[in-house]
């Protein structure tokens, strides 16, 4: 069973994050060296954190007329939001907040995501950073919905909206196992509120950066840690969700929810470098035809399970 | 705590990197880009980004004051390398680190606080490396103090007129902005202000704060309106696209008039040249314009030279497109075809590359329907080549590259010499008076028209001209 609220877990979920998220960044670092030809090395893993430093010296970027307060507020969101959204996210048998409502909770803080970065597209008064905010609103329209559903099939199947009962729910048969089009299009929504991989369009190189064209120093620090925060917050909330949460034979709880946090997380590093950027346009079509449909139909499999039970 | 230090030491480390390639600069930006990639050194897209603005190719008077304005929006710590020749880019890499790295380099260069400006805009103080770069430099402290004041000066607008620069960019831009582009100021180095063009600075006093007529924000003009497509009234964005964009063909300018991001008009402009005397010929054509001059050139140069061309075209569209870990397999592979790698070395990697990238359905899905060039309009437009050959939108064209690259594999040791007449250029039926990239430069304002800002990215690099070959033609028949 889940225990909440004990005070250290406020001080370990976003350090948790942080690792996860670091080493999701060196994994991908790795990667890249792979593919560019460059010698794989510990120092290959740490090289994007160079940048670290720099970005707190270096200068703030002003564009003429920026509308600042909500530029800092919507650049500041965005990693808030992924921090907030771990506190009902169970690690082994401990979480920070085992709300009622846990699931909502973090569906709530990843739709803040939508405000912040919306905001960080609109704050610096330039046109392809507001592009870029536009895009992730439509491709929010797309991803956003398939994500709820799955959310809720997950939340159907546990009858209970807390992520400690939906783990413990599970019994063995994870629900990966019997609602993999819920768990495909969880981890696609979680790629997409990460905006990264193919879900990278708010951001796109065809826009010069879009959100992120006109940060710089801080502001940009904030917004790249956002997104492998929530890359990371996501493949730890799979966990509870999809994957049975701490079960597992032999292993505490804390060592499962690890493994199985790595695993997921690994997985996602590995994919969002084999697909290209999808264009929303495309996107939405594609999952309002199909996702949503799918992921409806996937809703109502373990809602006739429990009926019948 | 001194944290300035180890900072800097962790930015020359790894610096960011934006590449700003002049026209006839190709070699040189192969070198750049091949040395970044070994290095670990990431290329940027935008100044914002960016900690080292690389400059490659020969000096090139009418993209000067472009240059200047990417290197004004660089924010501090920061440096800035020009490397003419290919040979030089070491050199001007390291020289660039050691900059970056050096406190005191730094501190002259970093922007002197003077308080709030009324637009908040932070000022920076204009400091160059190269004399030679800087006309209009010694006027500079005090157009500082003009703009501090907040207003344009007579001063001013000559200094600009010659290609100066304006530490106040705010007022710089409010000032030539009459078409309401302030909204476009994000894409500095996409292009608004990296055309170079400064025709439009007679306009600074009027335009600069709002003419007086309404309060505007920061002295910019508002958009105009303009019915879209849907019959709605919506403003009008005016987007220069180029020359010194990312991931775009060199040198080449596109004026877009944008609303929300699809392209309502597009319109060409002349693709700016480097100085008269720059040696370099277009290098992706260089074999050709050999054996057309009488030199025997072996058949498998002139191949290998069309499949990295090939190479490079798909690692542009790749980027546009946003696929960056093949972007980089696209670029390994280019170099190591460059760099006379035997066909048995490339060959797996090649067939890797050509699976993941040519048969993704994902890709095919993104790309179809954009730009579609039948064989019959790439005829009338007088389209040879592999955009001509395939026939078809942006996925044909890319399949077509990597199905001439396989077939161009086999070819890789074959020692005939060529004949311009029958070995195609990468672009193209070579001929100087019509180089194929001009047809193809031809075709893009009416594709563009009414595409979408990504579609529009996705058309131009799906056809990727080269303008170099344009300037060869504007040089033989000036010199002719």
């Amino acid at each position: 069973m889940v225990e909440a609220g004990a005070w250290w877990t406020l001080l370990a979920a976003p350090g948790l994050l942080l690792g996860f998220a670091v080493l999701a960044v060196a994994g991908d670092a790795v990667l890249d060296a792979r593919s560019a030809g460059r010698p794989v090395s510990l120092a290959t893993a740490v090289r994007p954190f160079l940048g670290v430093p720099r970005a707190l010296v270096a200068q703030p970027r002003r564009m003429p007329a920026p509308d600042r307060l909500l530029w800092r507020t919507g650049v500041i969101t965005v990693p808030v939001a992924a921090v907030l959204s771990t506190l009902v996210i169970p690690f082994g048998n401990h979480a920070v907040a085992d709300l009622s409502v846990g699931v909502v909770w973090f569906n709530a803080m990843e739709v803040l995501t939508w405000a912040g970065l919306w905001l960080a597209g609109w704050g610096p008064n330039a046109a392809f950073s507001l592009i870029g905010g536009y895009r992730f609103l439509a491709q929010g329209l797309a991803y956003e919905l398939p994500l709820m559903f799955a959310l809720i099939s997950t939340a159907t199947g546990a009858e209970s909206l807390r992520v400690g009962d939906i783990a413990a729910a599970q019994h063995g048969l994870w629900y990966a196992v019997w609602m993999p089009v819920a768990f495909a299009a969880y981890l696609a929504g979680v790629l997409a509120f990460s905006f990264l991989g193919p879900f990278a369009y708010p951001v796109g190189r065809d826009l010069a950066g879009g959100v992120l064209g006109e940060t710089s120093g801080v502001d940009r620090l904030l917004l790249q840690a956002g997104r492998w925060l929530w890359l990371a917050s996501g493949s730890a909330m799979a966990v509870p969700l999809f994957l049975g949460g701490g079960a597992g034979p032999g292993l505490p709880a804390s060592v499962w929810s690890l493994v199985k946090t790595l695993l997921v997380l690994g997985l996602l590093v590995w994919v969002l470098r084999r697909l290209p950027m999808i264009r929303a346009d495309r996107y939405v079509e594609f999952a309002w035809v199909v996702l949503i449909p799918l992921t409806i139909v996937q809703v109502l499999v373990p809602a006739v399970v429990n009926l019948n039970r | 705590m001194d944290v300035t230090g180890p900072a800097l030491r962790g930015t020359a480390a790894r610096p960011r990197v934006l590449l700003a390639t002049l026209p006839r600069g190709t070699a040189v930006r192969l070198a750049a880009e091949r040395l970044l990639r070994l290095r670990d050194w990431p290329q940027v897209s935008t100044p914002a980004q960016a900690d080292l603005l690389l400059v490659a190719g020969p000096h090139c008077v009418s993209l000067q004051a472009a240059l200047d304005r990417l290197w004004q929006d660089l924010p501090a710590p920061r440096a800035r390398v020009h490397a003419r020749s290919a040979d030089e880019v070491e050199d001007a890499l390291e020289a660039g680190r050691a900059r970056l790295r050096s406190p005191t380099v730094q501190h002259e260069q970093a922007a002197p606080e003077e308080g709030e400006q009324q637009d908040g805009e932070q000022r920076t103080q204009e400091h160059q490396e190269g004399d030679q770069d800087a006309p209009g430099h010694a006027q500079r402290d005090h157009h500082g103090r003009d703009r501090a004041s907040g207003r344009r000066t007579a001063d001013d607008q000559a200094d600009d007129a010659h290609g100066g620069h304006s530490g106040g960019r705010d007022q710089h831009d409010a000032g030539h902005r009459p078409e309401a582009e302030q909204g476009a100021r994000g894409d500095a180095h996409d292009g608004q202000e990296a055309d170079g063009h400064r025709d439009d600075e007679g306009h600074g006093s009027n335009g600069g704060h709002g003419g007086g007529e309404m309060e505007m924000p920061a002295g910019l003009p508002m958009a105009e309106q303009g019915e879209d497509r849907d019959g709605l009234t919506l403003d009008q964005l005016h987007v220069p696209l180029g020359a010194l964009l990312t991931d775009w063909p060199t040198g080449l300018t596109i004026r877009l008039v944008l609303q929300g991001d699809v392209v309502q008009h597009a319109t060409l402009e002349e693709p700016a040249t480097p100085v008269a005397d720059a040696a370099a010929e277009p290098f992706w054509v260089r074999p050709w314009l050999r054996a057309a001059a009488g030199d025997p050139v072996p058949v498998g140069e002139a191949v290998r030279r069309r499949m990295a061309a090939h190479m490079d075209s798909l690692g542009r569209l790749l980027a546009v497109a946003g696929w960056p870990s093949e972007v980089l397999s696209a670029r390994r592979l280019r170099d190591d075809l460059l760099s006379g790698a035997p066909r048995a070395a490339v060959a797996p990697r090649l067939e890797r590359f050509t699976r993941r990238v040519g048969f993704s359905r994902t890709l095919a899905w993104l790309t179809r329907g954009i730009g579609v060039v039948t064989a019959q309009d790439a005829g009338e437009a007088g389209v040879s080549g592999p955009a001509a050959r395939a026939g078809g939108d942006v996925t044909d064209r890319y399949r077509q590259w990597l199905t001439d690259i396989g077939h161009d594999l086999r070819r890789l040791e074959e020692s005939s010499p060529l004949e311009v007449a029958v070995e195609e250029s990468p672009r193209g039926h070579w001929s100087a008076e019509h180089p194929p990239s001009s047809a193809l430069i031809g075709l893009l304002p009416r594709l563009l028209e009414g595409a979408e800002l990504a579609a529009a990215r996705l058309i131009v690099a799906s056809l990727d001209p080269d303008p170099d070959e344009l300037a060869a033609r504007t040089l033989e028949v000036t010199h002719g």
